[in-house]
């Protein structure tokens, strides 16, 4: 852990924790182990080279548990996602039993896709080319002159099974028949993530934007807070992006940031700065009738939150004190960075582009709370767009700024890779994990990308 | 010239950051001991500390301006404590805010009712010595359009008014009465430095509007209110000085 007093900061700051030790159930803070990643460079050609994107459609892509999309958008039977990865096409399904399967979006007959990528509700799939209709178990129901196919028809009669489960709230899938359990692959993320209940929570945005950056590159944007004091600097009026406690586990990482409080990076306001005040307004404070300093604030709202919370329709019994403030910032595995706040998730996916390194696809998903007794509200609908062409408001926008750049930065003779500190670790436990599915568990060789 | 501060006595209400320390310290280095206040303890020793380089007597002690008896005993231990008073400058502010009606009585408990007791407070020992000046710091918010329809601007304002009638009231017992509007000031810590950081382009926007391309420094605003204070402004009462840069609009006939 680096010395605070050491960085650029214009004050030393005490964040008042939850005690690791009075967390018995939820969400654990305790800090990881820190692990020995060393300093090494990470080299710039994994985020251009043709070559390595090849490996990582090999390697992970095809090999991962990965996001599908929300349980209660297929909740019942007919319902289904269609969801593309990479060059590849997935529908999940609900089953009349309830259950879950997912296939790949692609007609066995001559390659047509079945499904255009979104959402909606089938009886059956039926091929637009020469209508060989499939069940929503993916049986083919009816392939239409048979008999003139002297081979029969495909092996099985059915579209291939690709694993898939459900669980908090979202549906994973894997493009790989063989792949670990889920409970395996998602330790020890579920008693973190559990005590949010994303089920008590609706869609407040939707969206896709065509980024002109490698995947990697968005998943590192995120994985740090050092880039506040450069891209948010409104941000130093909400949050302490300086005391921030990181996590590695096995695959996955997370950090934890103060929010509702002050930078040590500027100096103490004598207002309360509009973004705080906003936070307590949410909370149901009024920033007139606040007595205390600034600096209380934070634990504050906690104990507002704590004691209201249930008249205001909102359980926070699972969550501790610092949940009801703080970002916990999650990155599963190889591409949901989710920000968990004990009223909203915001979440984004960095899907690789089919084809070309230099172009990703970003899905921004937000859930809010929905407070008990208040009507469900009606699904926001997905938009997609081209970076810039659409505000996808101030601080992603911050974010997604210097990605192009960064992109072409990267392939100058004169940047041989990321200069990794200690504050952007998450980013090195990352490349770690990647190269390990790469190259095989520690098979990463200097001359390696 | 001589501002004839020298071992005069001054209370300086919120003197711990911006324009409030800066009227301390320029007060502390043309001699005068001070009596100084803010909310937090930690602001009054690090004030009463960097101050008191100047070698005169600098004492302080937090209070919380909006509890009247805990505020009033404040000036009375200040009054005492420095041996009476010269120079008063009441100057804590609650600050801006729109939307609840709490923001019009912090304003008032605060902005208005912090000055008029600190001024209850003063004017018998002034009288009795025949002598004494008083600052009231409103702002240019009270004359022109800034940050919407709230308690600040409004009861900032009504310090012009009480200051002109103070100073027709008390010109008998040898006491001068001034008020001094500011323009933004921006300083660490403040409210323009945290707009600088947090709306950039609203800021921008009111750099574009400066004559001068720049907002205020505390010590600007400093000078003007402790020229008034002083004996070099003896002639001066009654008076109301905008101190901005030419910022505002208004010709002030």
């Amino acid at each position: 852990m680096w010395d605070t007093a050491r960085m650029d900061v214009k004050r030393v700051v005490d964040v008042i924790r939850v005690d690791p030790s009075t967390v018995t159930t939820g969400t654990p803070v305790e800090k990881a182990p820190e692990p020995e990643l060393g300093t090494a460079i990470i080299p710039a050609e994994r985020y251009y080279s043709e070559e390595f994107m090849k490996l990582e459609w090999e390697r992970v892509w095809t090999k991962v548990w990965l996001l599908g999309g929300r349980a209660d958008d297929i909740s019942e039977p007919g319902d289904y996602i269609c969801t593309d990865i990479g060059k590849e096409s997935v529908l999940i399904v609900r089953q009349h039993d309830g259950a879950l399967r997912a296939f790949p979006n692609v007609c066995l007959h001559r390659g047509n896709r079945l499904r255009p990528e979104g959402l909606g509700n089938a009886t059956e799939f039926r091929c637009m080319y020469h209508h060989w209709t499939y069940g929503l178990d993916g049986v083919i129901e009816r392939l239409p002159d048979l008999c003139t196919f002297t081979q029969g028809g495909p092996p099985g009669m059915a579209l291939p099974s690709l694993p898939c489960t459900e669980w908090n709230s979202f549906v994973w899938f894997s493009l790989n028949p063989e792949v670990e359990p889920f409970d395996d692959y998602i330790a020890p993320l579920k008693q973190h993530l559990e005590p949010y209940h994303p089920e008590r929570m609706a869609w407040k945005r939707d969206v896709t934007v065509e980024w002109d950056c490698n995947w990697k590159a968005a998943v590192d944007a995120f994985n740090e807070s050092y880039h506040v004091q450069g891209v948010h600097p409104q941000l130093k009026w909400y949050l302490d992006d300086v005391n921030i406690q990181i996590d590695c586990y096995e695959r996955h990482t997370r950090y934890m940031i103060p929010f509702a409080t002050i930078s040590p990076r500027v100096a103490l306001p004598s207002q309360i700065p509009p973004a705080i005040d906003e936070i307590m307004r949410n909370a149901g404070m009024d920033p007139a009738e606040y007595e205390g300093r600034i600096t209380d604030i934070r634990r504050d709202v906690q104990l507002f939150k704590r004691k209201h919370g249930p008249a205001q329709g909102k359980d926070y019994s699972a969550l501790n004190d610092d949940q009801l403030t703080d970002d916990f910032h999650y990155l599963i595995f190889p591409n949901a960075s989710l920000n968990v706040h004990a009223d909203d998730v915001l979440m984004f996916r960095m899907r690789p582009h089919a084809t070309d390194p230099n172009k990703m696809l970003y899905d921004v998903w937000v859930f809010e709370l929905v407070p008990e007794g208040e009507e469900w509200p009606e699904r926001v609908k997905h938009r997609r767009f081209k970076h810039g062409d659409r505000s996808i408001g101030q601080v992603l926008d911050q974010d997604a700024y210097n990605l192009p750049t960064v992109q072409l930065g990267m392939k100058s003779d004169n940047f041989p890779g990321l200069w990794i500190g200690e504050q952007e670790l998450r980013i090195r436990h990352f490349h770690k994990v990647l190269d390990d599915y790469i190259y095989g568990p520690g098979g990463k060789s200097p001359d390696d990308i | 010239m001589d501002l004839g501060l020298q071992g005069k006595k001054a209370i300086v209400v919120g003197g711990a950051r911006g324009i409030g320390f800066a009227v301390a310290e320029v007060l502390a280095r043309e001699g005068c001991d001070i009596a100084l206040s803010a909310r937090g303890e930690d602001s009054v020793k690090d004030a009463v500390a960097s101050l008191s380089r100047y070698g005169t007597k600098v004492i302080g002690k937090p209070v919380n301006v909006r509890k009247a008896d805990e505020y009033k005993e404040w000036l009375d231990w200040a009054i005492e404590a420095l041996d009476g008073v010269d120079v008063l400058i009441p100057l804590s502010s609650a600050g801006g805010g729109i939307g609840s009606e709490k923001y019009w009585s912090n304003a008032f408990e605060t902005d208005v009712m912090g000055p008029v007791r600190a001024v209850e407070a003063a004017i018998p020992h002034m009288t009795k010595q025949g002598s004494g000046s008083i600052v009231l710091v409103a702002t240019t918010s009270a004359l022109e359009a800034m940050g919407g329809p709230q308690a600040y601007n409004a009861m900032k304002a009504s310090l012009i008014t009480y200051g002109k009638q103070l100073a027709l009231a008390h010109g008998k017992d040898g006491i001068r009465v001034n008020v001094v509007s500011p323009g933004p000031v921006e300083f660490e810590g403040g409210n323009w430095d945290m707009i600088k950081g947090t709306m950039e382009k609203f800021y921008a926007a009111q750099l574009r509007q400066q004559p001068m391309g720049r907002l205020g420094k505390p010590e600007e605003i400093a000078r003007a209110i402790v020229f008034l204070a002083s004996e070099a402004a003896s002639w001066c009462s009654g008076s109301h000085l905008v101190v901005d840069g030419a910022y505002t609009n208004r010709t002030h006939f």
